[in-house]
């Protein structure tokens, strides 16, 4: 409502006639009870947090929902990544436990007493 | 530290491999004591002294319930999200994602200084209330009559409504390329507007002709028919 008052401000002031003076008061008046319910309206987004980079997309006429594609994306991506990670360490250790088990079987055992790892060496 | 250094030390000179074969070296393998770290030192009184359970052994890291080899998305129920983003092409212009607001919104902000960046690096003045205008506070609104100048008339431009319905009739004629008919059409929205406008007038001005000729073949048929058969054109022949 607001914006459709604003566009059509924009008509009567492009093309100005005198008769339309009322009625661009009368829209600059509505245009102020506008503004009044948007600023009643701002409690609601209080807790409302905004990425910076999305004014960026909205900034350069682009749609903002690619900033929230290309994050998940982003966060998608590095969970793999992670996840790769962590397995290739489990198995690594589960092959430097088997190797350490078949050189040092006593250390290992007390090793693994002192850690509280129950798991069978394979 | 000092064991650090130690161990390093120890390393530097311990052989490539073990006299004793596949088996630890310097502690006997029959330490019922659980004291296996050790410092030992070298020089002229070489001694071993047991300090605790093992080398370089160090506390584990503190077991997190969440690590990234969880499925994060599923974790925090984003698969639908993802879904929906991944599955189709997402449009990049803005006006896609505000269809409803009037005006060209993809032209970058900071050209007629409307970013939304501004806003919140230079914040207007606020906290005041807002109260309707008086009739001397509107007298200030007083408009001469007549257009806008030059100068501000761009805002005044072909809304984004338009663009929409004219993306689908390139469509229909593209048909197979529709990502690059968008484009095409998002792009030069205002040259197919031109083009359009410019057929019409053709249209217009070729059937104000078409009257006018027709009018004078009228006036001619009546002097002479036989001479009005030499200035026709070929859509006039046609219609003959």
């Amino acid at each position: 409502m607001f914006i459709e008052n604003v566009r059509q401000i924009r008509i009567i002031v492009s093309d100005f006639q005198p008769q339309g003076q009322n009625v661009l008061n009368q829209k600059i008046q509505s245009l102020v009870y506008g503004l009044q319910e948007v600023d009643k309206l701002k409690s609601q987004v209080q807790d409302v947090h905004v990425p910076l980079e999305v004014f960026d997309y909205i900034d350069n006429g682009r749609n903002p929902q690619l900033y929230t594609k290309d994050c998940i994306e982003k966060a998608l991506t590095k969970n793999e990544q992670v996840k790769g990670k962590i397995d290739a360490y489990r198995r690594f250790k589960s092959y430097l436990l088997v190797e350490l088990n078949n050189v040092f079987p006593n250390e290992l055992a007390k090793y693994r007493a002192i850690r509280g790892d129950e798991r069978p060496v394979t | 530290m000092m064991m650090g250094d130690q161990f390093r030390k120890v390393e530097q000179y311990s052989p490539k491999s073990s006299p004793r074969g596949a088996r630890s070296p310097v502690v006997s393998r029959q330490d019922s004591t659980g004291t296996l770290k050790t410092t030992i030192s070298l020089g002229k009184n070489p001694s071993i002294v047991h300090s605790g359970p093992f080398y370089l052994m160090k506390e584990p890291p503190g077991e997190s319930d969440l690590t990234g080899a969880v499925n994060l998305m599923a974790y925090y129920g984003l698969e639908h999200t993802y879904s929906k983003f991944s599955g189709k092409k997402v449009k990049e212009q803005l006006s896609s994602f505000l269809p409803n607001l009037p005006g060209i919104i993809d032209a970058p902000g900071h050209q007629d200084n409307s970013s939304l960046r501004s806003v919140f690096e230079k914040p207007p003045i606020g906290g005041k209330e807002l109260r309707p205008l008086t009739t001397v506070q509107l007298a200030g609104f007083r408009l001469h009559p007549g257009p806008l100048p030059e100068q501000y008339r761009y805002v005044s431009q072909a809304p984004t409504k338009k663009h929409k319905s004219r993306h689908k009739k390139h469509k229909h004629k593209t048909e197979g390329g529709a990502v690059g008919g968008e484009l095409s059409a998002g792009e030069g929205g205002g040259d197919t507007h031109e083009k359009k406008h410019k057929k019409q007038k053709r249209h217009d001005e070729e059937k104000e002709r078409k009257k006018r000729k027709k009018e004078k073949k009228r006036k001619k048929q009546k002097h002479s028919p036989e001479q009005g058969a030499g200035g026709l054109t070929p859509s006039q022949h046609s219609n003959a």
